[in-house]
């Protein structure tokens, strides 16, 4: 397929930490700037806003805040670029979107209240999410 | 060749009075009243340039909608890392938030120096693009 070569180009090591910093703001901004085409191909408006998918987006880059190792933070770009194509070449579907990034981590089931305290671990488990 | 002739030697488009009821109907600003005359009507910027109060306002009602803020600590000259205790990825994040609010595209090495409330402000109204 097209869009898999055409991702597989990999860009020189990053030579510092500070070079590595700015080629994950790089990626953000290019996420961002997706924002618009992918709510509009994925039909996304009804259900998010385009700040709400800003937050998803930073919030996943915010999970591996702790890494400073500039080589391991080129691998995590090259998967995060790697994703963003997928989603801008329309390889994914309208649920994967919404499960991974509308809905996140918070689960199908939101407004759990009293229910929770008879449910196992498992259940919970089961009804948060597929994806972490 | 001979018809073509004909109706162009006697066709008349009244382009005077156009250019003048262009003029008076515009904003009465200096260019107007130049010999190419008109609004600029194809233009896609410049005309209608941002005040910058409405820029000031536009700019807060954008930070403040920002999740990690407290919206009574926002004030015009407040600086995003400093006084609200955001990181450099919320300050992008912001930044981004500004750019759809107001249409434009930061070129990445000048949105790297917009870290306060009134240097977005300053750089917004400025930008010739800006709605």
């Amino acid at each position: 397929m097209a869009f898999t070569l055409r991702s597989v180009k990999v860009p020189p090591n990053s030579a510092s930490l500070e070079e590595a910093r700015h080629r994950v703001f790089d990626f953000f901004r290019a996420a961002c700037r997706s924002i618009p085409t992918v709510m509009d191909i994925y039909n996304l408006d009804d259900v998010v806003t385009k700040s709400h998918l800003r937050s998803a987006i930073s919030a996943e880059i915010r999970k591996n805040l702790h890494v400073t190792n500039p080589k391991v933070i080129d691998m995590l770009l090259f998967k995060g670029m790697e994703e963003l194509n997928n989603i801008r070449e329309h390889a994914k579907q309208r649920h994967h979107i919404i499960g991974q990034y509308v809905v996140g981590n918070h689960g199908l089931v939101q407004d759990l209240g009293a229910k929770e305290k008879d449910m196992s671990d498992f259940l919970k488990s089961f009804y948060k999410s597929n994806y972490f | 060749m001979a018809m073509r002739a004909a109706i162009l030697r006697h066709i008349r488009l009244p382009a005077r009075a156009q250019t003048l009821a262009a003029a008076a109907a515009a904003a009465p600003r200096s260019w107007d009243r130049s010999p190419l005359g008109g609004s600029r009507a194809m233009s896609s910027h410049g005309d209608d340039h941002l005040a910058k109060e409405e820029v000031a306002e536009r700019v807060l009602s954008v930070v403040k909608s920002f999740p990690k803020v407290d919206p009574a600590t926002v004030t015009p000259d407040v600086h995003f890392q400093n006084d609200l205790g955001l990181d450099s990825l919320d300050n992008v994040e912001i930044v981004m938030a500004l750019e759809e609010e107001f249409k434009l595209e930061i070129p990445d090495l000048e949105a790297d120096k917009i870290d306060s409330c009134h240097l977005a402000i300053e750089y917004i109204y400025n930008h010739p693009m800006a709605g």
